[in-house]
């Protein structure tokens, strides 16, 4: 938190497919909410990613470069 | 001591020292948030208390004793004790690597300087009563009792209890996913089961800074940096790899600007008096402490972003 932590995009979780286009973090589909929910813990626990909900169906998973510290 | 001028007077050089010592062993127990909790940490700092005290009692005397050669080597030595900060802040920043919840650069940086100036306040005190001692063994005495007081006053820097008011607060999330700390929203929580555990395990404050110069500390990240370092240290963080969002987290009442903080916490004892405490006992930062504002807006006045 000393040093300002630069997020950078790890995945991108969502049900909403047309809602996300492109880009540089892989865009993983779910079928509904709790499965979406499912795949984005297990992504964070796996990268130690932070995940954050846009609630318009997407959750991203962030990165700090800095510290893994948030 | 070779070419010796006459007896020497042993007096002035124990009471000095004896102050000196004492002066350094004090400032060891006031300041224990900042000093290592371990056996072995104490035995170094008793060892330089020790070097100190005798640096800054025998440099008067051996002078009087016309001992210039001894006089030159004592200072000569003193100058080495410059090297006990950057040990000091190399450990600590070695630790860092190794703690989930950091102490921040600036912390260490204050606890570094600390550490070198008791050391030399020490020698002074020691040099100082064994002046005085040389005049009168008694007045010297006196005088020694009256520097370490002085020393303790002194050094001893303003505390986070001081200068702002550390109050319980309620852990609730709004709008789905976002954590407050009663008003002062904190960060964004994406995952069900971490907002889950702060509901069920987390405990909140609120930071109320009291005047300018505490709302001044509130802003300085580093000084917050410390807090949530001296919280998690207090009551123990459920923080692991993998979790990053779960732990601590101390952030500013940030759309509103109310200079307002809240810090929440996943303890491993559920203890929000002992959390209080441990806030209200962090040393406000060197770096944070001169830094004069005075916020203009209503601070009142709470909108819930």
């Amino acid at each position: 938190m000393a040093d300002a932590p630069t997020p950078v995009m790890f995945a991108i979780v969502t049900t909403n497919k047309d809602a996300v286009i492109g880009g540089m973090a892989p865009v993983f589909l779910a079928p509904n909410e709790i499965e979406r929910d499912r795949i984005a813990m297990w992504i964070c626990r796996i990268t130690n990613a932070i995940a954050h909900d846009l609630h318009n169906g997407t959750v991203i998973l962030t990165v700090n470069q800095a510290s893994s510290s948030s | 001591m070779s070419g010796s001028t006459g007896p020497i007077n042993w007096t002035p050089m124990i009471i000095g020292f004896a102050a000196g010592f004492i002066s350094r062993v004090i400032y060891l127990r006031s300041g224990h948030t900042r000093n290592p909790g371990y056996p072995s940490g104490y035995i170094t700092q008793l060892a330089l208390a020790v070097i100190a005290a005798m640096i800054g009692s025998s440099v008067l005397v051996s002078l009087l004793g016309k001992e210039f050669t001894a006089a030159t080597f004592l200072t000569l030595a003193a100058t080495q004790f410059f090297n006990v900060r950057t040990q000091e802040r190399k450990t600590l920043e070695q630790e860092e690597e190794l703690i989930l919840v950091p102490r921040g650069a600036g912390y260490i940086e204050g606890i570094a300087i600390t550490y070198e100036a008791r050391n030399f306040l020490a020698m002074l005190v020691a040099l100082a009563t064994s002046a005085v001692a040389e005049w009168n063994p008694y007045a010297g005495a006196a005088a020694g009792v009256v520097f370490i007081l002085f020393g303790e006053m002194y050094m001893s820097g303003p505390r986070v209890g001081e200068l702002i008011d550390v109050e319980p607060a309620e852990v609730k999330f709004e709008k789905g996913s976002l954590l407050y700390a009663g008003p002062v929203m904190l960060i964004e929580v994406g995952l069900a089961d971490s907002r889950e555990r702060y509901l069920k395990e987390g405990l909140a404050v609120v930071l109320k800074p009291r005047d300018a110069r505490g709302e001044a500390a509130l802003w300085n990240i580093a000084q917050r940096q410390a807090i949530a370092h001296e919280a998690a240290v207090a009551v123990g963080v459920q923080k692991d790899v993998g979790y990053p969002e779960q732990g601590v987290v101390c952030r500013m009442a940030m759309p509103q600007g109310t200079g307002v903080a809240g810090l929440a916490i996943i303890p491993v004892e559920r203890d929000i008096e002992k959390l209080i405490r441990a806030i209200k006992n962090v040393p406000v930062l060197e770096s944070a402490k001169w830094s004069n504002i005075k916020n203009t807006k209503n601070r009142k006045e709470h909108s819930h972003g």
